[in-house]
């Protein structure tokens, strides 16, 4: 009986590999060999949620013989029957072409709303290549990835994602952008300098206004020293300064809470705010600094943009949150 | 009546003859008519069987015989497993006659409507080529706005003569888009829809729009050595919008040619084209330069 059983399991393993792999071959069809295995499944897993969670049918095609990605992206678009997953047309195709060195995000009929060419140019150009120039593929259809879901999410809340047009195939909508793949970073940071705040506050709200001058410097007084060494490391985009931005804006922070030496300080949103995630301060030389790194390493975002605690991450902010509770998975309850 | 005394007895001896001479009249006049009705029945029926005659004539005449009826065969009523049955010889008569008027009735519509199908798909992939026509019009507006905005705000800053001639190059790129995105105007305000019947309209149509583009790679080469206009988010997302807007006029209008070649393949081929001959419709102009735009270069531009 055991054996039948752990037959039956077997098979099932083996099926759901299979139909795994099948779903990463059709999300992801890498001709031109830019991604290994694993990128492939990863990129292929996150296509998948964006069409469970928002009914979009996102694939990636990288090719080497595109000759006019334009014209390449409208004929395999309706090729590979993109959209054809999603229950309302809604489809995307990116393709990326090493050897003409573009990339093009082809958006179908009934996603023309949600992203229009201006905001596919932005992604592509404010955010997918500085990845491509750091040679990172994967992370850079990823990142965009990340903005597409945020987008989707806006245009749910205003229930624009719903009342676009449910029509098969694509018309030549989308972007096309140099790819500069492997370029390497040529980002010239401004030299404007932002010294560390005298409160948690007076840093936080110059954070944001260098993120708002699009200030990637990362030896910035406002950041730790371990946070400066990190971020020499990170490929900061545009957009995602854009995006720091643009989705605290909405947040109510609270007054800054302290630890009992006034070492360590945390900004924190009250908890019905889920996307306003917690900062960290450290003081360094007399000014407060923002710790990235323990950020990194505590917080943790779903797939909502909610935040939530990494579990049994070690850091020393865990003071600010006494008075809240938290679930299993480490989200915030009041 | 004698003997009340009414009558006398040579009186009474007539009427008794007399009645008996009437009796025998009524008799054979009874009989005479009976004779008659019978002779009428013959005679219906005479017409009847030669009324019928004449039909059975007409049926073996037109149904070719009808077969002698066999007094009934219970053997021949039984399906034969092998045999593919024989339809009555005068139904199949009929039959024919109404496949012979129907059957090209029914081919005449279908090749008319498959026509008007595909001369539709013409006019709807054409409306699809003005619609992005018009985007790219409504866009160019913007795109003057905001580079006049910008060289307003410079002539303010900048005053040098090498700033001066930049600007005036600047404006003669827009200048000459604005000039090209008219000239496209005025061609499709002039034809109107019936342009797609026309190869040489459409021809010009096609080389004004070449000529929007040519403009529009000339206005952004002048605008790269403008690094804040070209690095500024409006900007952008203007050039984002063009450009996107470039590429759906060429999806539409390669859509377009598509339709125009599968259609006019259609109304060529027999025996569409006689439908076609008769039913006026014409042939569809290609959106796409003539031969001699393609020959000749634009020495405007280099």
């Amino acid at each position: 009986m055991r054996s039948i059983s752990l037959c039956l399991l077997y098979a099932a393993l083996v099926a759901a590999c299979t139909s795994s792999s099948q779903n990463d071959d059709r999300l992801v069809i890498d001709e031109a060999s830019l991604l290994n295995t694993a990128q492939r499944a990863r990129v292929a897993l996150f296509h998948g949620l964006l069409l469970s969670d928002f009914d979009i049918d996102y694939r990636v095609v990288t090719s080497k013989e595109t000759d006019d990605i334009d014209r390449y992206a409208v004929t395999r678009f309706a090729e590979l029957g993109t959209g054809t997953s999603s229950t309302t047309s809604r489809g995307l195709l990116l393709v990326i072409d090493p050897v003409q060195d573009r990339v093009r995000l082809e958006v179908g009929y009934a996603l023309e709303g949600t992203y229009p060419d201006a905001f596919v140019a932005y992604v592509e150009q404010r955010q997918m290549v500085p990845f491509f120039k750091a040679g990172r593929v994967a992370d850079g259809i990823l990142a965009t990835t990340e903005l597409i879901v945020s987008r989707a999410q806006d245009a749910t809340k205003n229930a624009g994602l719903d009342s676009e047009v449910q029509l098969d195939g694509s018309g030549g909508a989308g972007a096309t952008t140099a790819a500069r793949l492997g370029a390497g970073n040529d980002t010239v940071y401004t030299d404007i300098e932002v010294s560390g705040g005298r409160s948690p506050a007076e840093t936080l709200k110059k954070y944001f206004e260098a993120m708002q001058q699009r200030n990637a410097n990362p030896s910035l007084d406002i950041y730790t020293p371990a946070t400066q060494r990190m971020m020499k490391d990170w490929v900061m985009t545009p957009a995602q300064m854009d995006n720091v931005v643009n989705s605290y804006r909405r947040c109510h922070a609270e007054s800054a809470r302290y630890d009992t030496r006034r070492r360590y300080a945390v900004i924190r949103y009250p908890v019905s705010e889920r996307q306003c995630s917690p900062w960290f301060f450290e003081t360094v030389d007399g000014t407060w600094a923002l710790d990235l790194t323990m950020m990194q390493r505590a917080i943790r975002f779903g797939r909502d943009n909610s935040w939530h605690f990494e579990r049994g991450a070690n850091h020393p902010y865990n003071f600010a949150f006494d008075d809240w509770a938290f679930d299993a998975s480490g989200f915030p309850r009041e | 009546m004698q003997d009340d005394g009414i009558l006398t007895a040579e009186q009474a001896a007539l009427l008794k003859d007399s009645l008996d001479r009437q009796s025998v009249h009524d008799q054979a006049e009874i009989r005479g008519s009976s004779r008659k009705a019978r002779n009428n029945v013959a005679r219906w029926a005479i017409a009847l069987l030669l009324a019928v005659s004449v039909v059975v004539f007409f049926v073996l005449v037109s149904g070719s015989g009808v077969e002698p009826q066999a007094p009934q065969d219970v053997a021949a009523t039984l399906n034969d497993p092998g045999g593919t049955g024989q339809m009555n010889k005068s139904f199949s008569g009929i039959l024919a006659i109404a496949l012979f008027l129907i059957v090209p009735l029914l081919l005449w519509m279908w090749l008319h409507n498959s026509l008007v199908t595909k001369e539709e798909t013409v006019f709807e992939s054409w409306a699809q080529v003005e619609s992005n026509l018009e985007r790219r019009a409504d866009l160019i507006p913007a795109l003057v706005e905001t580079v006049s905005r910008y060289l307003r705000h410079e002539s303010e800053t900048l005053t040098t003569v090498t700033a001066q001639r930049s600007d005036a190059n600047l404006e003669a790129a827009l200048n000459e888009l604005i000039a090209a995105q008219k000239s496209s105007a005025d061609i499709i305000g002039e034809d109107g829809p019936d342009i797609v019947e026309n190869d040489a309209d459409l021809a010009r149509l096609f080389a004004a729009q070449q000529r929007i583009g040519q403009r529009m790679q000339s206005f952004l080469a002048v605008a790269e050595n403008y690094p804040e206009l070209r690095s500024s988010d409006q900007f952008l997302e203007l050039q984002a919008q063009l450009e996107g807007t470039e590429n759906r006029i060429n999806v539409a209008r390669m859509r377009f040619n598509e339709s125009v070649g599968d259609y006019n393949a259609a109304i060529r081929r027999l025996p569409a084209s006689l439908i076609a001959s008769a039913g006026g419709f014409g042939r569809k102009a290609y959106f796409q330069a003539d031969a001699e735009s393609q020959e000749a270069p634009d020495l405007a531009f280099d």
